[in-house]
């Protein structure tokens, strides 16, 4: 049964955008919402769902001496995962032709066109995005500031009967 | 005839080993794929592997995933990669193993056999 006290509770995590800090993060959201939604697969689609953002936020993130923040919380039958980092100018506009591409279409056809682009090119993968819009079939939103980012994962999640 | 040795690797966390049985190639990864840029370290690994299948005349590599238990998005652009690879020139075939119960490997190993359906094979866990 699931525990809906732990659900309403607010997660908010402050970090320096260190890499190994990612894994840590990702084995603590999935027992977290393992515990929570007793939904293993749910608990698992939501730590990749982490762990890809923070990865997204460290590699982009445009001051090494940032920190970045993971929040989520939840509204209805819905589960909110924001992270914001700083991100400069020419990353903010590769980050939104990004969401215009990801939210195109199928994600599994575009997660596979994806991959054949990326394949052909060397660099960094950009799967992370349409990888959680396809994994764990959440809806992805982006606001921009000023030198800022936050990027939302929002996943359904069904009431207990 | 010289047997090849076929390279095992451990690094940042992951394990790949592989052995040769006849004509098939086992290869199985272990632990998780999670470091900034794991290509440096898988890409490099494929590629040496692709070589030495070609050069052995190893008709099948059967991948074992079922013991890693994440692999992040960079991690799968590696398999992307020597998949693609194998496509462009197909000698041998892929057949992936994997735990459908874990959640990454039960929706992305369908989407890696999607990429070449006439290589990549998704074995009945």
């Amino acid at each position: 049964m699931r525990d809906a006290a732990l659900l309403d509770n607010y997660l908010e995590l402050r970090l320096e955008p260190r890499w190994p800090y990612i894994a840590c993060v990702r084995k603590f959201i999935a027992g977290f919402f393992l515990i929570g939604l007793s939904d293993k697969e749910r608990a698992e689609q939501i730590s990749m769902a982490a762990s890809e953002l923070l990865e997204n936020a460290i590699k982009y993130a445009s001051e090494d001496d940032t920190r970045l923040r993971l929040e989520i919380k939840r509204r209805g039958n819905e589960i909110i995962m924001k992270v914001e980092n700083p991100a400069d100018p020419p990353q903010i506009n590769i980050l939104r032709r990004e969401f215009a591409l990801i939210n195109a279409g199928d994600p599994e056809e575009i997660y596979l066109r994806r991959m054949e682009e990326a394949a052909k090119i060397g660099g960094q993968s950009r799967l992370g995005l349409i990888r959680i819009r396809f994994e764990a079939g959440a809806r992805l939103e982006l606001i921009t500031r000023e030198r800022e980012v936050e990027i939302s994962a929002i996943f359904a999640i069904e009431e207990a009967p | 005839m010289t047997e090849t040795h076929f390279a095992s690797i451990e690094s940042d966390g992951v394990k790949v080993s592989a052995a040769r049985d006849g004509s098939r190639l086992d290869v199985r990864m272990s632990g998780t794929v999670e470091a900034r840029d794991p290509g440096v370290v898988l890409d490099a690994y494929w590629i040496g592997l692709d070589q030495a299948v070609r050069r052995e005349g190893v008709r099948e590599v059967a991948l074992d995933l079922a013991a890693l238990d994440y692999m992040n998005s960079s991690g799968l652009l590696t398999l992307v990669r020597w998949i693609t690879r194998v496509k462009s020139d197909p000698q041998y075939q892929i057949t992936i193993r994997h735990d459908p119960n874990l959640t990454w490997q039960k929706t992305n190993v369908p989407v890696l056999a999607k990429l070449a359906p006439a290589v990549v094979r998704v074995a009945t866990p």
